[in-house]
């Protein structure tokens, strides 16, 4: 049971950075019509931003983790502005590919940097445990947690409360008649792929503590993929929740099914999914996912 | 085609293999030349599936595993080509058709995720079946013997791949030309309209993933006798996005397509191999360099040239 309970919580905490990869997924998608494949590469980079600007140039660590996401964010306008906005509408596989390409760029300049590869990094921030009881739980995972849930609650208050958030809502639902309505939808599309960027960068620093910073951390972007399909690519909680549901269902996997299995636990529950829901669990039977 | 066309195809390709000849050396030249043809066939597979039947696929580099791996076991048994051969050709096409049965409910991005799925779930077996793959240690594979003689010369392995590749390039022709290709061409355009002229959509795109699938395990095949030694981190995501840009590179609406942009995404690394003697320092040991040219490479050709080398612009 107490068994149970740790995987349960290191389950959840990893479904949480999944849910947020999905979720920055699911906010370029829904925003701007982009696949983007280059999220796992924008993570990775958020994480060494934040290790180079703390190990390299000496910030303290808070200020060097703001200075990462906000690069980020920074770079992801930037390459809005830059690349991406002439993927938008022609076909996915013409973003799948533009931002792969992206992608390759930022990994190969990283792998460039001798240093980079040379190990695993850790950012020295929640190593320790708690003790809850008999409960022993890595202060990391807790961490992870208590951060998804505080973002989720501010990109929720955005969403719902602000102008910048009401547009980006109403881009997502139909471009051309908030175009009509006086929203301006190129910013829109640049502020969609900042968010994307930060939040990226966010998942970069939370994964931090628990698999180290490496230039492979950006595989994990690979889970969300699944997780925004659960979810039914069109919904910002459903990406979340998709997240943390795979996540656990990967952690009970690794409990109870033989060894190995447990990679392809995801994927197999994305076919799975994907032919008996074809329009994700959030996206009701009604749709098809065209 | 008139012969004076074909020459004029043929003629630079011809002009290339003898540059690079006597640039780098006949045995290297033919080398890259075999492994150019074989790339062009995996590629062509890409091509009928995204080019020309319009889907979305994540996971032609599971095919082309599926038919590497069929080769290799069934060519370590001893087993003649003229059996093994169309064994895997069989296996790529089954594999195809069955990572296109999604399709038949599912559209788009939707699909394209199911075959990424599929692809790494290829990946996995490929890894867990230690019995026949011997997982990630890997399979050595014999040289191809065609009729007793062991083809493991350089000028008869990119004659082999350059004959197949001719072979595969005229049936494809042939193909396109048929009511399937025009199926296929029509699904592209507008699957409703499609389909309100009759055009079974769902068998259309079965078929293409049939067909690419097929190219792709025969490409395999090539691959492991070529190689001598597959593993299954070789065909993993990043060889399906190889494919892809690829396909891209070349441009996926053409068949000629493909051998052009197997003639880049193989240029690519032995370009960095050239520039690593001329660059100094720090520079030419960098690690990254292979994946930010081909990144850059990708980009620069989707943003300057979106039909690919081989489009018409």
């Amino acid at each position: 049971m107490l068994a149970l309970l740790q995987v349960l919580a290191s389950g959840i905490a990893i479904g949480c950075v999944y849910g947020l990869v999905a979720l920055s997924f699911v906010l370029i998608y829904k925003a701007t019509e982009t696949v983007s494949f280059m999220q796992g590469e924008l993570l990775m980079l958020g994480a060494f931003a934040a290790l180079g600007l703390h190990l390299g140039a000496g910030l303290p660590l808070a200020l060097a983790a703001a200075g990462a996401v906000a690069s980020m964010a920074l770079l992801g306008a930037g390459l809005e502005r830059a690349v991406l906005r002439r993927a938008i509408g022609q076909p996915h596989l013409v973003a799948v590919l533009l931002t792969f390409g992206l992608g390759l760029m930022v990994r190969g300049g990283i792998a460039a940097v001798p240093v980079a590869t040379q190990g695993m990094y850790r950012l020295p921030f929640a190593d320790g445990s708690v003790q809850l009881g008999p409960l022993t739980l890595a202060s990391g995972h807790l961490l992870v947690i208590g951060a998804t849930v505080i973002l989720a609650g501010l990109l929720a208050l955005f969403f719902r409360f602000t102008r910048a958030g009401l547009a980006l809502r109403a881009c997502s639902e139909d471009a051309r008649v908030a175009a009509l309505m006086g929203v301006p939808v190129d910013r829109m599309h640049t502020l969609a792929w900042s968010l994307g960027a930060a939040l990226a960068a966010v998942a970069g620093l939370l994964l931090a503590p628990i698999t180290f910073v490496h230039l492979n951390m950006g595989l994990v972007a690979l889970k969300a993929f699944p997780a925004a399909v659960l979810g039914g690519l069109t919904s910002l909680p459903g990406a979340l929740a998709g997240g943390v549901f795979l996540g656990v269902v990967e952690a009970v996997a690794g409990l109870l099914l033989p060894e190995g299995v447990k990679d392809a636990v995801p994927y197999a529950l994305l076919l799975v999914v994907l032919l008996l829901f074809p329009g994700g669990f959030a996206g009701g039977g009604a749709r098809s996912g065209r | 085609m008139s012969a004076p066309g074909a020459l004029r195809r043929v003629a630079p390709w011809l002009l290339l293999l003898l540059a690079a000849g006597v640039w780098l050396g006949p045995d290297y030249a033919l080398g890259q030349a075999t492994m150019v043809a074989t790339y062009a066939i995996a590629g062509l597979g890409v091509v009928i599936v995204v080019g020309q039947a319009g889907q979305v696929t994540f996971g032609q580099g599971a095919l082309v595993a599926l038919g590497a791996y069929a080769e290799a076991v069934l060519a370590g048994r001893g087993v003649p080509v003229i059996l093994s051969l169309p064994a895997a050709v069989a296996l790529g096409a089954a594999g195809g058709a069955l990572a296109s049965l999604p399709a038949w409910r599912l559209g788009g991005l939707y699909f394209g995720m199911s075959t990424l799925a599929f692809a790494l779930l290829v990946e996995e077996a490929l890894v867990r079946w230690e019995g026949l793959t011997r997982g990630a240690a890997g399979l050595a594979t014999p040289a191809l013997a065609l009729a007793g003689v062991a083809l493991d010369a350089p000028l008869a392995q990119a004659l082999a791949s350059l004959a197949t590749l001719l072979c595969a390039l005229f049936f494809c022709r042939r193909l396109l030309a048929s009511r399937l290709g025009r199926a296929w061409r029509a699904v592209r355009e507008d699957e409703a309209a499609a389909e309100a002229c009759g055009i079974d959509a769902a068998r259309a795109k079965t078929l293409a993933f049939a067909v690419g699938g097929a190219l792709s395990g025969l490409a395999g095949a090539l691959y492991a006798h070529w190689i001598g030694f597959i593993s299954p981190e070789q065909f993993g995501l990043m060889f399906s996005f190889e494919l892809l840009m690829l396909a891209f590179i070349g441009g996926a609406r053409r068949l000629a397509g493909a051998a052009w942009g197997a003639l880049v995404i193989v240029a690519i690394p032995q370009g960095i191999a050239v520039l690593r003697d001329l660059l100094p320092g720090d520079w030419a040991r960098a690690a990254g360099l292979e994946a930010m040219l081909f990144g850059a490479v990708i980009v620069a050709v989707v943003l300057l040239r979106p039909g690919g080398i081989a489009g018409r612009r």
